[in-house]
């Protein structure tokens, strides 16, 4: 009662590291939801019938329960946003899907609204017709060292076709490269 | 000033206060352990988390005694050695909530006092943010604050910075010297 618990939710998911998230904790959700219910049928006993202008032990009383009620919201909506924040932060850092152990942290709503905002961005990028989500870091170089992974065949890259064929080595435009290197039929080549 | 959704100041206002209170208040019996009755009885002391108390104190309900981490014996081990208090384990919200607790009481020393103690840990910060590296954790980033670790934090990333942009491949070309044709002087 009187926030503890809440608080208790806020504290899982401070200790958590910059850009990660503990699972979704439905549990301790629902009773902080249950927790105010008692306190609004609390606040509800203490009001009924009696005047709203003396300011007797009854009005101290119900008072603190409405502040309970209202801390109690601040922290659920506190956790909300803050897990809403790291969800947009993976579509920026991780990408369009997400691994496995991400997926399973996150409850149903949570997941919708990864793919609105996917969506959202989507949809942003095709009226600029710009990929927003290459380049994150300014490259030093305007061209990369690739090596093929997969067979992908002829591809007409500008003004001339190059023969992607596994296990080649190209020097290419890093906006060329960059589609097949994330869907994997790429790697760039370090030396 | 923190935003409405600001978790860090949302678990400082979960500190617990000692406060007395002015008036009852029924229905209310869990905050006190020690009460029969389902209600809180006028001149009961009991422990609040701060956010209740702040309301309560403005509405004059309660009044708020001062904690321990701004009384006499913290004073005294300040006056002995700032540097050497530790704040990370014992009031990780210090300054913030020194700063939210001043107007409430009528101490007018405690925000001198808040002052006097980070001038006087701040040299020492200073120093070993900027020599500490980035994966070594000195002792004494224990001993901070919440607010003292953010910026000390702030000078070791940007100390690292610095440091790779001095040796950094600035990617130039390199020139092939070229020598002076020496005439040598044979007489």
């Amino acid at each position: 009662m009187y926030a503890r618990r809440a608080a208790q939710l806020l504290q899982e998911l401070s200790s958590c590291e910059e850009g990660q998230l503990p699972p979704y904790n439905g549990d301790k959700f629902d009773q902080v939801i249950r927790e105010c219910e008692e306190h609004s049928r609390q606040f509800q006993s203490l009001i009924r019938d009696k005047d709203i202008e003396t300011k007797n032990e009854d009005h101290y009383g119900s008072f603190i329960h409405h502040l309970s009620i209202i801390r109690n919201k601040r922290c659920l909506m506190a956790y909300m946003y803050k897990r809403a924040e790291v969800i947009q932060s993976y579509r920026w850092n991780v990408g369009r899907v997400l691994p496995r152990e991400i997926q399973d942290k996150l409850n149903f709503s949570e997941q919708e609204y990864f793919k609105d905002y996917c969506g959202v961005i989507d949809s942003y990028m095709k009226d600029l017709d710009l990929d927003l989500t290459v380049d994150m870091v300014p490259p030093k170089d305007p061209y990369i060292r690739v090596r093929v992974l997969s067979e992908i065949g002829e591809v007409s890259l500008g003004d001339h076709a190059v023969s992607l064929t596994k296990d080649s080595f190209h020097f290419l435009r890093r906006t060329d490269a960059e589609p097949f290197i994330s869907q994997g039929l790429m790697e760039e080549f370090v030396e | 000033m923190p935003g409405y959704y600001d978790i860090s100041d949302i678990l400082m206002e979960d500190e617990a206060v000692s406060v007395a209170f002015h008036v009852g208040a029924n229905g209310v019996g869990l905050l006190d352990p020690g009460t029969e009755t389902n209600s809180v009885e006028k001149g009961a002391k009991i422990d609040l988390p701060f956010w209740l108390a702040h309301e309560l104190c403005r509405r004059r309900a309660v009044s708020i005694t001062i904690p321990s981490c701004f009384g006499q014996k913290m004073k005294k081990d300040v006056q002995a050695d700032a540097a050497c208090v530790d704040l990370g384990t014992r009031y990780p919200y210090f300054y913030e909530f020194g700063c939210k607790l001043f107007p409430l009481v009528g101490d007018k020393s405690i925000g001198l006092f808040l002052r006097h103690t980070f001038a006087n840990r701040y040299k020492e910060m200073l120093s070993k943010s900027h020599t500490a590296s980035l994966n070594a954790i000195p002792k004494f980033v224990l001993r901070l604050s919440k607010e003292e670790y953010q910026l000390f934090e702030a000078a070791r990333s940007s100390m690292v910075e610095f440091k790779k942009w001095r040796v950094r491949d600035l990617g130039l070309m390199k020139t092939t010297i070229v020598g002076h044709k020496r005439k040598t002087d044979l007489h």
